[in-house]
């Protein structure tokens, strides 16, 4: 049996997820100002780096599952 | 159901109390003050300081050892103070937000892959080098901490789910572990708080020093032995199970069924195995070099079982620890989200390659970082001695050990990344052989 074909949906579905990924890179490194002036105040604006990583996890982490799915790199028992 | 249900509501209610006081890696400097100064007098040695929580800005003194060049105007600074006859003196000053160059940039990136890597496959890892990393390419130490630490939990969070979808996490056991294990962080910061108070912060470096070269070197050797020789026949495993089995004798109820390890356990010895991980983590900064073999070796769980709870355990107390950090507000998100950016491959490959792996290859990682990196930190204790005034070595001798000790654990992190690609492209290769050898015998038929 050969490897399972990589469904059209799974690549959309990957390529709005890398899109999303890199705009929020983007718009965080480009606001770093912003970012490094409210990111520390302590407080409860500690939401805001832990609400971040969480963020970023989320939207990040699909992408990099979907990518190694598409690159074939899977655990045992699941390519085929 | 109900019974996980109720235990999981215990753990959190345990850690909502344990919560206030929790720090996975120490708690944030209480003498520190970040915010901007925005002008300076060499003449009378003063700075006027704006504080990022204050309406006003105030005069601070400077310490002797601060130059002009140190006070960096209409920067975001961090500021050490202290207390000299009620007037606050600054001590130390270092700059919060490190500039981004490309080089940095890829150097973090790097880093940041292989520790995600490591984490994944052996349940933890990373800690022991990002944090030095960040600190050399010149964020202050608490800066680097907390960084670091907000970037663990979210790591930790996508490991566990790729490796509870493997069916390798013994959720149970993690939370237990993971409860009892803040409660001994909490003892360890006692300890180690009387130690640097005792002997300063020297004593401190050596004291840490000396318990984690002690501890890896023993845990390292007794986890290498056991890869070598349970990994060529059943005979050497049984007999490091011995200690697991002695531990499943005891039977003082209340008794703990772990399903996924496949033991059952009476509290009163889960407990003691978590609080002493804490205890050790507290002082050694990376837990899951105690946890992982605590599962293995006295629990009596499987490498692979291990391995992955200690993921929901770094999950748990890195969440607690990061809040605590990003409340003192120290975490630098760009150095963070950085790090986490290539780690999120690296874990979700790590957790890969798990599947593809024997206990025995996760064992051999595992020993083998443990023994480098015990290597990176023996060779600095003869500096500690001689800024103690115990013996004394030459300052070029001492640039030699601290760059010994910087290359070890590239060393480390390179041998884990080989070990773990190499096991991986080999049992990817076996296992796409042998399902084309299965699909050409079943087209045969």
């Amino acid at each position: 049996m050969s490897k399972k074909k990589t469904s059209t949906a799974t690549y959309i579905k990957t390529a709005i997820l890398g899109a999303v990924t890199i705009t929020s890179y983007y718009l965080l490194l480009s606001n770093q100002a912003l970012v490094t002036e409210y990111f520390i105040k302590g407080g409860y604006y500690a939401a805001l780096p832990i609400g971040t990583a969480l963020y970023f996890s989320f939207v990040h982490g699909a992408f990099a599952s979907n990518v190694l799915g598409i690159l074939g790199i899977t655990p045992k028992g699941s390519s085929h | 159901m109900k019974r996980l249900m109720l235990t999981v509501m215990a753990v959190l209610v345990m850690l909502l109390v344990a919560a206030p006081q929790a720090f996975a890696a120490g708690a944030p400097p209480s003498n520190a003050k970040k915010g901007t100064f925005t002008s300076v007098d060499m003449e009378s040695r003063t700075a006027v300081f704006q504080a990022v929580d204050a309406d006003e800005p105030v005069t601070l003194k400077l310490g002797d050892s601060i130059t002009r060049d140190d006070v960096k105007l209409d920067k975001r600074v961090m500021v050490s103070l202290s207390d000299a006859g009620g007037k606050e003196v600054v001590t130390e000053i270092s700059v919060m937000f490190i500039g981004l160059t490309m080089g940095k940039l890829i150097a973090l990136l790097i880093v940041g892959f292989v520790g995600g890597l490591l984490s994944g496959f052996i349940g933890s890892g990373g800690a022991f080098v990002l944090t030095p990393s960040m600190m050399s390419l010149g964020a202050p130490g608490a800066v680097a901490v907390a960084s670091n630490m907000a970037h663990k939990f979210p790591k930790a969070m996508v490991g566990t789910y790729k490796r509870f979808r493997y069916g390798q996490v013994d959720v149970r056991l993690g939370l237990v572990m993971a409860v009892s294990s803040i409660l001994g962080v909490q003892l360890g910061i006692k300890v180690q708080k009387m130690i640097l108070n005792t002997w300063g912060s020297v004593g401190s470096d050596l004291y840490v020093s000396f318990v984690f070269v002690v501890i890896l070197v023993v845990v390292g050797g007794f986890v290498l032995k056991d890869a070598i020789t349970g990994g060529s026949g059943a005979e050497g495993d049984e007999k490091e199970r011995k200690l697991a089995k002695a531990m499943q004798k005891i039977k003082i109820p209340p008794m703990i069924h772990f399903k996924k390890a496949d033991v059952r356990l009476s509290m009163w010895v889960t407990v003691p195995i978590g609080f002493a991980t804490g205890l050790l983590a507290a002082t050694i900064a990376v837990g899951g070099f105690i946890g992982v073999p605590g599962m293995i070796y006295l629990v009596g769980a499987s490498a692979i079982v291990a391995s992955a709870t200690e993921l929901l355990v770094a999950f748990v107390m890195g969440f607690w620890g990061s809040i605590q950090w990003a409340l003192s507000g120290l975490v630098d998100i760009r150095l963070t989200l950085l790090i986490l950016a290539a780690s999120l491959f690296g874990v979700q490959l790590g957790a890969i390659g798990t599947t593809y792996v024997k206990d025995h290859t996760i064992k051999l990682v595992m020993a083998a970082v443990m023994l480098i990196v015990a290597v990176s930190r023996g060779v600095l204790i003869p500096v500690y001695l001689d800024e103690l005034g115990v013996m004394a070595i030459s300052p070029g001798l001492a640039g030699v050990l601290d760059s010994i000790s910087f290359w070890a654990l590239i060393t480390a992190l390179a041998t884990a990344g080989v070990i773990i690609s190499s096991a991986m492209i080999k049992g990817i290769i076996q296992s796409r052989v042998e399902e084309r050898e299965a699909a050409a015998a079943a087209g045969g038929v």
